[in-house]
């Protein structure tokens, strides 16, 4: 495969040197030339001169024929636009962005990146499931539907405790398949259920709602 | 008319001064305070220290009930990323932004981004001139 | 100095002949091999192994110009047509896989954007190479 590799910091180096291992032909566009004469260097001329997001350099290296883009810049803005350019431009069939804000993912996706890698999001994952204690746990993502099934603990304290379900204030569209009840089973909710301290409640939201889910079941 | 601007530069001070000035209700966002200087005095609008490709800061600046986005920004791309996120998660009615690279204004133009490259507009103003 | 393998770049320029005549000259005394190359820089619109048919052509007249210059003065030489995407890394290997111990190289001054440069490849070749470089510059009078 041709692959275009955009930023040739950290990231873009050791992945490059990998694919390579892997045979792909690998091209990185870089804008600092004392980062290009480094890479090049030390894994061979395959570093690029230029701004990945012009779409003149993409021109340049032969975007046309890259089977894949992927951008690693530090900048989440420079990465979406080189993705956006190398898909509606060159027509790469893929596209792959390096996020710094977990936020952008919904943009990005939004804007037809194929994939976006967020180093936050996977230290966040990791904690959520080391750490119990953390107030959203990710369960999984419906990605064709954009939602997610989430777990949020309601903490002592919290103003939604004694409320019935139906008098709490969820996000729009919240959906609460079930709450998991220390000592007893879990149970299906009923909207007059009574919420109670440290009940474990599972529910399906739209990924922006996370906030607001936050708020309705562990604010005080 | 609700307008926000992210970029508080020359031209979005300008622009902040002269939607001011005829009443509409401004907020101008940068990421440097210092930028503000540039506002007129007397601007009645908002200003406010803040990156306008973080969600949560374009939620402070009231884009939620914003009429009209512009990004003005020295960054392209920044630019785009902003005028995008106005437009596809916050649903502004309408969004300008400016980007100097002409191919890449030509690319979101026809992506149905609103759009303006000073780049064409200046140099085709300095040819028209020299044609008298 | 004592060479054994000479490797000879050329590029289709004026300077081709002289630097072939000079290795000519140099390998006589030793009995050097004299290896001959050529590069056809493909650009990055192209998978490597494209066939561009007019630059082979160009490229083995060239080729077979410096091999009969050679033949001349009496000097048997080998030829290597090579296609690459950059043209000082692929010399620079060459060097290093036929195991020279001199490279012979011309170039013809230049001028970019008014200024003196000597292009991409030369300053490449004499900061990798894996042995001594003798660069020939061809005059040109202004």
């Amino acid at each position: 495969m041709y692959i275009i590799v955009i930023g040739g910091g950290r990231v873009g180096y050791y992945l490059s040197k990998a694919l390579l291992d892997e045979g792909h032909e690998i091209l990185i566009i870089e804008k600092s030339p004392a980062v290009c004469e480094i890479v090049n260097d030390e894994l061979g001329s395959i570093c690029y001169r230029g701004d990945g997001c012009e779409a003149s350099t993409l021109a340049q290296v032969g975007t046309g024929r890259a089977d894949m883009l992927i951008a690693v810049t530090g900048d989440d803005e420079d990465n979406l636009i080189a993705c956006q350019v190398a898909k509606h431009k060159f027509k790469v069939p893929r596209t792959i962005a390096r996020i710094r804000n977990p936020k952008n993912e919904i943009l990005f996706k939004k804007l037809g990146i194929d994939v976006t890698i967020s180093s936050t999001n996977v230290i966040l994952e990791q904690i959520a499931e080391e750490v119990p204690t953390h107030p959203i746990i990710h369960l999984h993502e419906i990605r064709d539907k954009g939602l997610e099934i989430v777990e949020i603990k309601i903490p002592q304290g919290s103003a939604a405790i004694g409320k019935a379900l139906k008098d709490v204030d969820l996000p729009p569209g919240t959906i609460v398949p079930l709450i998991i009840r220390k000592a007893l089973r879990p149970i299906i909710p009923a909207p007059a259920t009574i919420l109670m301290a440290e009940d474990q409640v599972i529910a399906v939201i739209e990924p922006m709602a996370e906030d607001a889910l936050r708020q309705s079941l562990r604010g005080a | 008319m609700k307008v926000v601007i992210m970029g508080c530069g020359r031209v979005g001070a300008r622009l902040a001064g002269l939607l001011d000035a005829e009443g509409h209700g401004v907020t101008v966002m940068d990421t440097d305070s210092y930028s503000f200087r540039r506002l007129p005095p007397g601007f009645k609008g908002k200003a406010l220290v803040g990156n306008g490709i973080d969600e949560e800061a374009l939620k402070r600046a009231g884009i939620e009930q914003a009429d009209a986005f512009f990004s003005v920004t020295q960054g392209d791309n920044r630019n785009l990323m902003a005028a995008q996120i106005a437009r596809h998660i916050f649903g502004v009615k309408r969004v300008i932004c400016r980007i100097y690279d002409p191919l890449r204004q030509e690319m979101y133009e026809s992506l149905g981004l609103e759009s303006i490259s000073p780049t064409t507009i200046i140099a085709d103003t300095l040819r028209k001139k020299l044609e008298g | 100095m004592e060479f054994h393998r000479i490797l000879v770049p050329v590029a289709g320029l004026e300077a081709d002949i002289e630097t072939v005549k000079l290795a000519c000259r140099l390998a006589r005394r030793e009995k050097a091999r004299i290896l001959v190359m050529h590069v056809i820089p493909i650009s990055r619109s192209l998978p490597l192994d494209t066939e561009l048919t007019g630059e082979v052509k160009k490229a083995e007249k060239v080729l077979e110009e410096a091999a009969k210059l050679a033949l001349e003065l009496g000097c048997d030489i080998e030829t290597d047509l090579l296609q690459a995407r950059n043209v000082g890394p692929s010399i620079v290997d060459e060097a290093l896989e036929r195991q020279i111990d001199l490279v012979v190289m011309g170039l013809t001054y230049k001028r970019h954007f008014g200024q003196f440069s000597l292009g991409d490849v030369t300053p490449y070749v004499l900061k990798n190479a894996p042995c001594p470089v003798i660069l020939y510059q061809q005059y040109q009078p202004e």
